[in-house]
């Protein structure tokens, strides 16, 4: 039980730091937005502004989703739920937040294979791809671009996309260990901020 | 199983889920990935997260945040205040002036954000308590609130336009302009069935008295708070519509002049900056990921080919009219509107109703309207209405979930009313678009 709780208070707070950071995101996404149309105005148009403010779109809310779930932001319905004790709602919880797991874990891998392939791998395994990366045995091939004027590397952002996955998986099972915790009558509040 | 069935299996699990209490985006995301790969296998794994580089590429989608923050800055930084006062003084002195007033409150706030929400808080924290403090009916003006709220997701800028048109696949510019026509008619109505409400009792909404002392001049200094509005969505919509900047530049623009706006009005403090921006996080994850798990679903959906089978259920085994299927479906919207939640209503419905729609040889920027104004009508429909809930708790302590719920009915007719009008006159929603952008 006490290695569950040291679980929750780590992942809660490395997730809550970064959604505390990512959340100003919106400026930088402001000030691209911003520089673009200045540009097109009065110089020549950017040709990186759409794409990158693409970009930092991504990272808001794949690096804020676990704030978000901290937050208590994703909408419920509660038409039953709302009713319920707060043991009804961690037992099933602790078995529905399993489905949540997994969607999020398809999600990851899916990360992952893109991420191998924009860095050249064609395969079907990248997680020997990484690990082959990490020993040697495999080597960066030919990495992909984005099919723009601009033609950026791609692989940054699905690597903050995996990153974010993982932080979101993370968060769905200290999600799971809370309601675990809770059903073993500790108290957890449900909303941190 | 044949194609139907498992179209009908996937979304009675994912109903199923939902009811569960479940994130919304997890139950819907979970559905389409073990769906995927019991139907693909391998390969089908890639399918919910090659939804999220599809999310990536649709640009408009930038505009969400912004839209998002500046609503927040408008009903954080109390800049409504002057423009509630505004059209006290000009309106008060009329039977019910008060409530048509804050219909023209809300039109304006409505211009300048995306969302219903900070609408419903404004019209909730300002308007509301000094109506009930002149003795205005309570369930008249708890339904004014509601109502005027609403018309946020219709006159442009529009988060759910904006969302529709990713699903139907339309241009968005188009989309805004047409929801403009109904919406201000939308408002005419309201502002009506109040005047003919007061007309007949005028106890409902009494004369505001102690305007008499109020001078000319302050009377046209208050006019200068609704520039304010004016000049915000001017600042947006003048480059848009121009073609100087693009729809998300121009959000980006209009969320910096509300911020500026509230800064200069000294209404901007740290907290209440650091307040918004973590709101704002918090509404645009919980859409994103919504969409990126129904974009997942719906590519699915898509690739079982089951818009196709429900098209040829309607038409050919019923022998249904195009027009009866459309009817049919605002129906079954609305029905739905009342048990779903809205979000997850808004993002499951429209790509199983669009493409149909499409199908069915309708116009789909024409549709986009009825589709809004259906959602705000399911936003508002008892027992289970997102709109409802939050006005309790914003609305002062001695309006109960009963008198909400009373309130809402006359105004549910009338949007009714406006549903079935604009069905009838497509031009009324087509004529704007038709004007700036040509045929």
């Amino acid at each position: 039980m006490k290695a569950i709780l040291k679980f929750i208070d780590i992942v809660d707070g490395i997730n809550l730091r970064i959604g505390k950071v990512a959340m100003f995101g919106l400026f930088a996404l402001m000030a691209v937005l911003l520089w673009s149309s200045v540009s097109k105005t009065f110089f020549t148009p950017s040709l990186w502004t759409l794409e990158t403010a693409q970009f930092i779109m991504v990272g808001y809310y794949m690096l804020g989703g676990p704030y978000s779930i901290l937050m208590g932001s994703n909408v419920r319905m509660d038409l039953f739920y709302g009713n319920w004790s707060l043991r009804r709602k961690a037992t099933i919880d602790s078995l529905t937040v399993l489905f949540l797991i997994f969607y999020l874990g398809v999600m990851f891998y899916g990360a992952l294979g893109s991420t191998a392939y924009s860095l050249g791998y064609w395969g079907t395994a990248p997680f020997e791809f990484f690990a082959g990366l990490i020993t040697g045995a495999e080597e960066i091939g030919r990495m992909e671009r984005s099919s723009t004027a601009w033609r950026p590397y791609i692989w940054p952002v699905k690597a903050v996309m995996t990153l974010g996955l993982f932080l979101m998986l993370l968060q769905a099972l200290s999600e799971l260990c809370k309601d675990i915790a809770r059903l073993q009558g500790h108290d957890i509040p449900e909303v941190k901020e | 199983m044949s194609q139907e069935h498992i179209a009908l299996f996937m979304f009675a699990s994912m109903m199923l889920m939902l009811f569960s209490g479940q994130r919304v985006f997890g139950a819907i995301g979970a559905i389409a990935a073990i769906a995927a790969i019991a139907l693909w296998g391998t390969g089908g794994q890639d399918i919910p997260f090659s939804a999220a580089m599809k999310l990536m590429k649709w640009y408009p989608l930038l505009t969400l945040p912004m839209f998002i923050f500046m609503g927040y800055v408008l009903s954080e930084s109390r800049l409504a205040d002057d423009l509630y006062r505004m059209f006290h003084v000009w309106f008060g002195n009329v039977s019910g002036g008060l409530a048509m007033g804050t219909i023209g409150l809300m039109v304006l706030i409505s211009a300048m954000n995306g969302l219903s929400v900070a609408g419903m808080a404004i019209g909730a924290t300002i308007a509301l308590p000094e109506l009930l403090r002149r003795g205005y009916d309570k369930t008249m003006v708890t339904g004014v609130v509601q109502a005027g709220s609403s018309l946020g997701i219709l006159v442009p800028p529009s988060v759910v336009l904006v969302l529709y048109a990713m699903i139907a696949r339309q241009p968005v510019g188009q989309l805004w302009l047409a929801g403009v026509v109904p919406g201000l008619m939308m408002a005419a109505m309201f502002v009506i069935y109040i005047w003919i409400r007061c007309r007949i009792n005028p106890a409902l909404g009494p004369i505001a008295d102690d305007l008499a002392d109020v001078t000319r001049e302050e009377k046209i200094r208050l006019l200068g708070a609704g520039a304010l509005p004016l000049i915000i969505f001017a600042s947006m919509m003048v480059p848009f519509v121009n073609g100087w900047t693009s729809l998300v530049e121009s959000s980006a623009i209009g969320a910096l002049a509300a911020l500026a706006a509230s800064i200069l009005k000294r209404r901007m403090t740290w907290e209440v900056f650091y307040r918004c921006t973590k709101q704002t996080l918090g509404i645009s994850c919980m859409f994103m990921w919504i969409i990126l798990a129904a974009l997942g679903f719906g590519a699915v959906f898509d690739g079982l080919g089951a818009v196709k089978a429900i098209e040829g259920l309607f038409t050919e085994q019923l022998g249904l009219s195009p027009w009866m299927i459309l009817i049919l479906m605002q129906l079954s919207f609305i029905l739905m509107g009342t048990f779903l939640d809205d979000t997850a209503m808004l993002v499951i419905v429209a790509p199983l109703y669009v493409p149909l729609v499409g199908a069915l040889g309708f116009d789909l920027i024409w549709y986009g309207v009825l589709y809004t104004i259906t959602t705000q009508i399911a936003y508002m429909t008892p027992p289970f209405g997102y709109n409802l809930f939050l006005m309790k708790a914003m609305a002062p302590p001695e309006i109960g979930l009963r008198d909400i719920y009373r309130s809402i009915l006359p105004f549910v007719l009338v949007m009714v009313l406006a549903l079935i009008v604009i069905m009838a006159f497509p031009d009324i929603a087509l004529w704007l678009p038709h004007l700036v952008y040509g045929t």
